[in-house]
């Protein structure tokens, strides 16, 4: 036999769209690189990537021929108004909201006239660190599925509140746990079915006050009742919402150092 | 086979009996070709049948008593199957990669060490040494190690406490992980035997950086010492071994401290195996090392700067980020504890 990565495709497992917005900066090719390494265990994994970028990256684009993965590769960028707040209105435009709307767009788009696999979306950010047990909880999500999140809301984890008939009835959060749906990005999983039953429901771009974005997309999906609550009803931590440090480059000085034609 | 082929043509059975034979033997055949291919590894390649009649040699075969699988008795089709296991099968001609990690426990560490399995979940015929610096090997890594299937060996060493300062401090004059390291090159020399030990390569490997899965086939041709540029160190982009035209290292392109015996990152270099047993005195040395010595004090004991073998396309790629990790912030677990301290994280 011939050991293939990533595993080989079936046709009976749903497929997990995972989709990652990611922007230039020195460690991208670093977050991208272990990122893939790991999805790379991962069965029927279709990786969207969205840069935030006025076009797509030779980084991103060799990155993602090379690593074997099912993968779309699209980008818009984030207008500047909306990074700097610049509006009339003081906005606040958390990174990755137009990205992961154009992840959703394109979904709706690809699956318009051709019947949809079944399958879930996961908005997987670049930075955190996924088990690979995680995919397998949330690869059956009838609508939404929810888990535990380490390292947000200034705790060790932040958790649904789940109770003992396996509903979810709060939140297990010191920050605010009274949003609709306190939660992390990384908590959660849709179904593909759900998102194109649903073709309005996208991340709300301005006015969302910190803590309220997954809210701002999941109040038009689901309520709490309707929730699926996995990782042994909330009970294990299988995502980190680990940060990367940026790095030092006070020695390349003001002409550069290194050659700037070596990738990093 | 030939004398047999030749022998029962003589007896040759009736063709009502022959068909009846090859239906019964043909799928044992097949069956016995699953099970040869699914306990062994390489490809069947197609074995076409080169003289005469396909059916009468089965048919021969099964009357003769020596009857064995022969390539001219495997009639039908490639299979070409795709397996995926978790790590890659071990291979036979593979020198081994034994990652070297020192660890300890902090609220990232889980995490950290998860990721660093995934990536070394894909790395074949690797074997990794995981060292805690720790009183006691912990139950967290214990199951980490268990549940993700690498071949692994799971030490544990601690650093002594410096009494005289507050609080949780190590003693500051021994950087972080040396005596982790070197309780694994200890194990090592007490392990394999240098006259009879299979190829291997050892490499340290922080719980923290980020590895491309090229940099490991980049080290096993290691015949002594192999270097690379390592990214996000030394205050630059990357720091990177001089290499000229004929392709030896001649210095190290850096700006702190370029005059360093290697000046180069612990994630940049590789050591032959056979090399750490022949010198087993060598060592990292504990104290009294100046900042951005630490791997100079192993390597001058082991190879000179012309011996260096430089990998990574002579030292002009990146396959490894010396990334750092940043502290999670806990402020919301208050005094007494926010989140239910049995669940792992």
């Amino acid at each position: 036999y011939v050991y293939s990565r990533p595993p080989p495709w079936s046709d009976t497992l749903p497929t997990i769209f995972v989709i990652t917005p990611t922007y230039t900066r020195p460690v991208q090719k670093a977050e991208l690189t272990r990122l893939a390494n790991t999805f790379l265990h991962v069965q029927n994994l279709h990786w969207v990537v969205v840069e935030d970028s006025p076009r797509r990256t030779n980084l991103v684009s060799n990155l993602l021929e090379k690593a074997g993965l099912n993968f779309t590769h699209l980008n818009v960028e984030t207008p500047k108004s909306l990074k700097l707040g610049l509006s009339w209105i003081p906005s606040h435009t958390p990174r990755g909201t137009l990205q992961r709307n154009l992840g959703l767009h394109w979904l709706r788009d690809s699956f318009s006239n051709t019947a949809p696999p079944e399958g879930v979306v996961y908005f997987a950010d670049d930075d955190n660190t996924y088990s690979l047990e995680l995919f397998e909880e949330m690869r059956y999500t009838r609508r939404v599925s929810v888990w535990p999140v380490a390292f947000v809301g200034g705790l060790r984890f932040e958790s649904p509140k789940v109770s003992p008939a396996g509903k979810v009835v709060g939140w297990k959060t010191v920050f605010d746990p009274n949003r609709p749906f306190a939660i992390d990005m990384a908590g959660f999983a849709i179904s593909i079915k759900l998102i194109l039953e649903k073709p309005h429901a996208s991340f709300k771009l301005e006015g969302v006050k910190g803590g309220y974005q997954e809210t701002s997309l999941l109040k038009d999906l689901v309520t709490m009742d309707g929730l699926e609550p996995k990782a042994a009803n909330c009970t294990k931590v299988l995502v980190w919402h680990t940060r990367t440090e940026r790095p030092t480059l006070v020695n390349e000085g003001k002409r550069g150092f290194t050659d700037p034609r070596v990738e990093v | 086979n030939e004398e047999l082929w030749a022998q029962s043509v003589l007896e040759m059975p009736k063709r009502r009996d022959i068909l009846a034979i090859v239906l019964i033997v043909l799928p044992w055949t097949l069956l016995i070709t699953v099970w040869h291919q699914s306990t062994i590894a390489p490809l069947l390649a197609v074995h076409k049948d080169d003289g005469g009649d396909s059916q009468r040699d089965l048919a021969a075969g099964l009357d003769s008593k020596e009857y064995c699988l022969s390539d001219r008795d495997i009639v039908e089709v490639v299979r070409t199957e795709y397996v995926y296991t978790r790590p890659p099968p071990w291979s036979d001609t593979l020198p081994t990669i034994h990652v070297v990690t020192p660890t300890y426990s902090r609220p990232v560490q889980k995490a950290e060490l998860t990721r660093l399995a995934n990536t070394l979940l894909h790395v074949p015929n690797l074997h990794w040494i995981l060292v805690e610096d720790s009183q006691r090997r912990t139950p967290l890594i214990t199951r980490l190690l268990r549940d993700t299937g690498l071949n692994y060996t799971h030490l544990n060493v601690e650093t002594p406490r410096n009494y005289k300062l507050r609080g949780d401090t190590r003693d500051p004059r021994i950087p972080r992980g040396t005596m982790q390291r070197n309780l694994a090159l200890r194990w090592l020399r007490e392990t394999f035997n240098k006259n009879n030990s299979q190829p291997g390569i050892v490499y340290f490997a922080d719980d923290d950086n980020t590895y491309s899965l090229e940099l490991f086939e980049e080290m096993r041709s290691t015949r002594k010492v192999s270097v690379w540029p390592v990214a996000f160190v030394g205050g630059l982009r990357y720091e990177s071994p001089k290499v000229n035209a004929a392709g030896k290292v001649y210095g190290w392109k850096t700006v702190f401290d370029p005059h360093r015996p290697f000046a180069i990152d612990m994630a940049g270099f590789a050591v032959n195996l056979r090399l750490i047993l022949q010198r087993p005195q060598a060592y990292f040395k504990l104290r009294g090392v100046k900042g951005g010595y630490q791997e100079s004090s192993l390597l001058r004991e082991l190879v000179t700067l012309s011996d260096l073998e430089p990998k990574a396309a002579n030292c002009t790629k990146i396959l490894v980020w010396h990334t750092r990790t940043e502290k999670p912030v806990l402020v919301n677990e208050g005094k007494k504890g926010f989140t239910d301290p049995n669940v792992e994280i």
